[in-house]
């Protein structure tokens, strides 16, 4: 029996108690799928529902307002940002530029990727042979319809170049909308506007496997360049498979932990699962009226959350089989289109990070569908700004978009088990 | 008495003489009831022969002379007068008079007691003297019989006793002796008279009927008067005409007034009227019996009874609680300050209209002094307020708005504005949407033209142009990816970049082909230049056409659905500006070598070679083909500001400066299918979704309305419009507001661009 005037504080310090912990934490409560922000009295009063009855009370680490680190000032919108290299931020920049910043704000590397905006970037998780160290793989696509394989190099030695643009990967005729690499870094996926997703193993061909096309008398003309095939050019790559079952612009791709199969979503209102391997499509989740703008996959990998233009982020458990209309479990409403989730690549299991047009990052636990558990506006200095790209990992969170790259401390809470009234 | 009853006499007394052959005397003697003319009969009968009197022995012929007498009296002395007036009739009567003569001297001395003139003892003068009655049963001169005197009563009363009543002397009156049935049966036979008689009641026995009554039964029977004496043919009596009966004086000595011996002419006029009336048939002297002149009559009951309900009863007045009692309970006494409050308020406004007060018993209540006033009011209420039910007509308004389905059962349709992209300090004119939905083209009034991601908002290019940008539209083909950027009397066609190689390469070939077709044999004032394909690039136009000079900036630039023609209308003055500009032939022309008012606006029909054109007033539909003019629609606005056509090609709907909003059936007639009239402002322009069934449309109030439309196959269908959703989030800058509305393709998106510098995606 909890008395009905007891609000977060009591329950945390109760929680506290009973695990005796020996330094306190703080802990917030979940009830029915809620985290409780009032008395337990006035929360009962207001849902209607009688003291005598038994609430199920969810705790979990407190997650603390996060707290604005330090700003990255970009010239551009930024599309993409990454922090899985460890100590170091990636930003993939609408100018086509790749910066490299250390965690004092310093800009180590700006590589010149595309003459178009870039639109996406992914760290290939690689220890392949042949690079240095501090030398890793980047994917990057963008809108002039290839995806580059970068070589980069952090060390400080000057006797390598910096940068070096191993591949560029030809099969879209429309923008790339994202590239993401699987856990073993041997495969890649690029989504495109043109309903395609390329699947691309990261091995950089010795020649190119793609003829170049020429303009000729207004007719497509194949010929093969001339082979003078300098180590700086990139080489032409082809795909090794192509994903189609996509009717509209797939906004993104990603494969899932085990490798063996993919998700992509798209403006066609699915999400599919893809055989990689196979390339066949194994089943498809369609939504109504909801073109999807970006997909994550939850910790636990059982359900997908996507983001849709309906200002909503919607949860579908990818374990269902194969049937139509799926109806999603959770859906989380936005106030302006969300355009990107971020899903921590450990720690907690129930939270996920959102940024939306309007410039709010929010933090949302799975089980409390009701409201985001906290949320920060960014670029507040400058009116604020849509939010592009969301990386989130490590208790920081990176935010990239049309201000620039902020940095936020965003701790994760620890799970928790459920106490009752 | 008078005359005629003379004469009945007269005639009776004929009657009662042929009778005499009857052996009357025997009917006489039974004779009980008294009338007139038995008595007579009888008094002659005394007269004539006495041996019949003899059989009553117990009667002596002075009673019975009395008797006889004694009502007869008068009618015979009237007769006697009545026969002095005219006495010479006839012999008979003669001697009948002589006879009652004889009578009224035996009147004179049997009926009254004789009397005698004495000397009075005590005045000494003389005197008449009648003799005492003597009380003996011979002084009851009322009937010769014992006459029974039990008056109307019932006679079975007696059927038990000997006697039937009582005479005068309370005697005994006995039941006369009844023979039994075989008696009576003798006494039919021998009897004649036997069929005449009746029962008496009175008597108890069997009496003959009198000849007097014989003869009333026959004139009941044969339906004649009744009363015989009654003569229905008298003749009359001439009192004043006859001989010596003429009236000699004048009652008046005045002299004769004119109008007595001259015709009037007054008459005569009215005469004359009906005559003319019946001459000329105004007046139908024998009106045809129709069938309307009958009487109508009415089943009264046939009715059904009235479905009205009864007068509504009055309200009863309430019934007193217990503050009206003479003891009410504590809590019901007024306080001080009620009883201040209830003194200071209006007697209208009063609650109550009486203080509840505290009385010990009831005997010390006083008189109530309100009463009269009290009843005089209910009763003026009853009387005056009038008492009706009034069917109040209660309509909800909610039940006028048609039904129309639900808009949350209507989605996909954009509710909220996802981005926006900001041109500083201008307005944006013109706005269009590639037709692969990904990229967006906006043009300002300072010459920028910009292209961006829909989703994204990111500018990605951005052109800068002299002047103002007047419209903006890209190329409907999907093999091939540019746009038209219309600037002051130019045309610019610009590529954008980042295209696949076929499709640039395809591009390049159509707006800059490497051998240009042969130029036409007339010069037209419209030049086409272009660059060449391999120094092209996206920054420049790869195709300017440059119209005529002082043709001014076009207004807008529409494009056929094959994305081979594209038309213009410049603003400015001369033929109106229209041209087509055919791509592959590089030709420009003129459709229209004069054109009535100036032109707004042009539209290709999507699927007939068929022609928009829209004046201030009208929309003219041409047939390019056969170039004609097909049909002209009278849109009822003053001045259309935009226009767009169903992508069916069967629907338009113009949008005007004077706020209306018409759609067009253009199977069904020249005027509007429907008026919509939404707007506060100039509606500024509105547009079709190509796939969704969705248009909108944008005005100077800075709000962008949603409208759902669906069109169906079937012509007897009307299209179905909803209004959906008003979008407002663009400032009214100068008093523009909205300038220029386009649709997403594939997504139910829509692109606005505002007058306050803001393109705006407004998303589901």
């Amino acid at each position: 029996m909890i008395p009905a005037s007891w609000k977060r504080y009591q329950l945390s310090q109760l929680v506290n108690k009973a695990l005796s912990l020996p330094k306190p934490i703080p802990f917030d409560f979940l009830v029915r799928g809620e985290i409780l922000r009032t008395t337990l009295g006035e929360w009962c009063a207001e849902k209607g529902i009688g003291e005598e009855e038994t609430l199920e009370i969810e705790y979990f680490e407190s997650i603390m307002p996060p707290q604005r680190m330090s700003s990255l000032p970009h010239e551009d919108w930024v599309s993409s940002v990454s922090s899985r290299l460890s100590s170091h931020f990636l930003t993939a920049s609408y100018d086509g530029q790749l910066r490299v910043f250390d965690y004092s704000q310093k800009l180590l590397r700006t590589v010149p990727l595309h003459d178009a905006p870039t639109t996406s970037l992914a760290i290939i998780p690689s220890d392949l042979a042949g690079f240095a160290e501090n030398t890793h793989l980047i994917a990057s696509a963008s809108h002039d319809l290839t995806a580059h394989l970068t070589k980069l190099s952090l060390s400080d030695s000057s006797d390598l170049p910096s940068h070096q643009i191993l591949a560029s990967l030809h099969l879209h005729t429309a923008p790339l909308s994202s590239i993401s690499a699987n856990t073993s870094g041997k495969h890649l996926l690029t989504a495109s506007w043109d309903g395609l997703i390329g699947l691309w193993d990261t091995l950089v061909p010795s020649s190119d496997e793609v003829p170049l096309e020429e303009p000729q008398g207004g007719e497509r003309k194949k010929r093969r360049k001339l082979g003078d095939s300098e180590n700086s050019k990139p080489k032409r790559k082809a795909p090794l498979n192509v994903l189609k079952s996509h009717t509209a612009r797939v906004s993104r791709a990603l494969f899932a932990p085990s490798g063996n199969q993919a998700y992509s979503t798209g403006f066609d209102s699915t999400i599919r699962t893809w055989d990689v391997e196979n390339g066949v499509c194994l089943s498809t989740i369609t939504a109504s009226a909801k073109p999807f703008l970006d997909l994550a996959l939850t910790p636990s990998g059982t359900s997908v959350l996507a983001a849709s233009t309906d200002r909503t982020v919607s949860q579908y458990d990818i374990r269902a089989p194969e049937s139509a209309a799926t109806p999603s479990s959770a859906t989380f409403m936005h106030s302006g289109t969300p355009s990107c989730i971020a899903v921590p690549a450990s720690g907690s299991e129930h939270q996920f990070m959102t940024g939306a047009y309007d410039g709010v990052v929010r933090l949302w636990d799975l089980r409390s569908t009701k409201g985001a558990v906290t949320s920060f506006k960014v670029w507040e200095a400058k009116g604020g700004g849509k939010v592009l790209s969301l990386d989130w990992g490590n208790g920081v969170a990176v935010i990239g978009g049309e201000g620039g790259v902020e940095v936020w401390k965003a701790n994760q809470g620890d799970r928790s088990v459920v106490s009752s009234n | 008495m008078a005359g005629p009853r003379v004469n009945g006499n007269s005639k009776k007394r004929k009657a009662a003489t042929e009778e005499h052959a009857q052996p009357e005397e025997t009917v006489f003697s039974h004779n009980v009831g008294l009338e007139m003319q038995s008595e007579d009969e009888g008094s002659e009968g005394d007269e004539s022969d006495n041996g019949e009197v003899d059989e009553f022995p117990e009667i002596d012929p002075r009673s019975d002379s009395e008797a006889d007498e004694e009502y007869p009296g008068d009618s015979a002395e009237d007769e006697e007068e009545d026969e002095d007036k005219d006495d010479e009739e006839d012999e008979e009567e003669e001697s009948e008079d002589q006879s009652e003569d004889d009578d009224i001297s035996d009147d004179d001395l049997h009926i009254f007691p004789k009397a005698k003139t004495v000397t009075s003892d005590i005045t000494g003068q003389l005197k008449r003297v009648f003799p005492p009655i003597e009380p003996d049963y011979d002084s009851d001169s009322s009937t010769e019989e014992a006459p029974n005197r039990v008056g109307n009563i019932p006679m079975h009363w007696y059927d038990e006793l000997p006697h039937v009543g009582y005479d005068i002397n309370g005697r005994k009156v006995l039941r006369p002796a009844r023979g039994d049935e075989l008696d009576k049966f003798l006494e039919t036979i021998e009897d004649p008279n036997s069929w005449t008689s009746a029962f008496d009641k009175k008597a108890q026995a069997d009496k003959p009927l009198t000849a007097e009554e014989l003869d009333l039964i026959r004139r009941l029977q044969e339906n004649e008067i009744p009363d015989a004496q009654y003569d229905p043919y008298e003749p009359t009596i001439e009192w004043f005409t006859g001989k010596g009966k003429e009236e000699i004086m004048p009652l008046s000595g005045a002299p004769e007034p004119k109008r007595r011996w001259v015709p009037s002419i007054w008459e005569k006029q009215k005469v004359m009227k009906i005559v003319r009336a019946i001459r000329q048939g105004r007046i139908l002297p024998n009106k045809p019996k129709t069938a309307s002149d009958k009487a109508q009559f009415y089943a009264i009951w046939n009715e059904e009874p009235s479905a009205h309900p009864a007068p509504l009863p009055a309200p009863k007045p309430r019934l007193p609680t217990h503050a009206a009692s003479y003891n009410p309970p504590e809590e019901y006494l007024p306080t001080e300050e009620e009883r201040k409050r209830w003194e200071e308020t209006e007697k209208e406004d009063r609650e109550q209209n009486f203080l509840p007060q505290k009385y010990s018993a009831l005997r010390l209540v006083p008189a109530y002094n309100q009463f009269i006033q009290e009843r005089f009011s209910r009763q003026l209420d009853l009387y005056l307020a009038p008492r009706i039910q009034r069917t109040k007509l209660q309509i909800d308004p909610n039940s006028l708005i048609p039904k129309l389905p639900s808009p949350n059962s209507l989605r996909p349709f954009p509710v909220y504005k996802s981005l926006s992209v900001l041109h500083a300090k201008t307005r944006v004119r013109s706005v269009s949407v590639s037709p692969d939905g990904a990229w967006v083209v906006s043009g300002d009034e300072s010459g920028n033209v910009s292209l961006w991601e829909v989703i994204v908002g990111k500018e990605v290019k951005r052109w800068k142009f002299d002047g103002k940008v007047g419209a903006l539209e890209w190329c409907p083909r999907t093999d091939v990816v540019f746009f038209v950027v219309a600037t002051e009397e130019r045309l610019h066609f610009v590529i954008p970049p980042n295209l696949p190689a076929p499709v640039l390469f395809a591009t390049q070939a159509v707006l800059s082909p490497a051998n240009l077709p042969p130029a036409p044999a007339t010069p037209s004032p419209v030049k086409w230049t272009s660059v060449s394909a391999a120094s092209s690039s996206s920054e420049k136009p790869i195709l300017t056409i440059d119209l005529p000079p002082s043709s001014g900036l076009p207004k807008q630039i529409a494009w056929h659905r094959k994305g081979d023609y594209l038309s213009t209308i410049s603003s400015g003055e001369g033929q109106g500006g229209v041209w087509i500009h055919q791509i592959s032939r590089r030709h420009s022309q003129a459709p229209f070598k004069k054109v009535k008012g100036a032109v707004q606006l042009v539209l290709f029909h999507p699927t007939k070679p068929h022609f928009f054109v829209a004046t201030q007033r009208y929309v003219r539909i041409y047939n390019l083909a056969e170039q004609k003019l097909l049909k002209t629609l009278q849109a009822g606005i003053r001045w259309i500001s935009s226009m767009d056509v169903h992508p069916l090609g069967d629907h338009l709907i113009v949008g005007g400066y004077d706020r209306k909003l018409c759609w067009f059936d253009l199977e069904l007639s020249d005027k509007p299918y429907k008026i919509l009239r939404y707007h506060s402002r100039a509606v500024r322009s509105v547009h079709f979704h190509p796939t969704y069934p969705l248009f909108a449309s944008s005005s100077d109030d800075g709000s962008i309305q949603i409208f759902h439309a669906r069109v169906y196959n079937d012509l007897m269908t009307d299209p179905l419009i909803v209004p959906l959703k008003i979008l407002r989030g663009h400032q009214v800058n100068e008093g523009l507001g909205v300038l220029q509305i386009k649709w997403v393709p594939r997504q139910p998106w829509l692109v606005s661009a505002g007058a306050d510098g803001n393109v705006a995606v407004w998303c589901s």
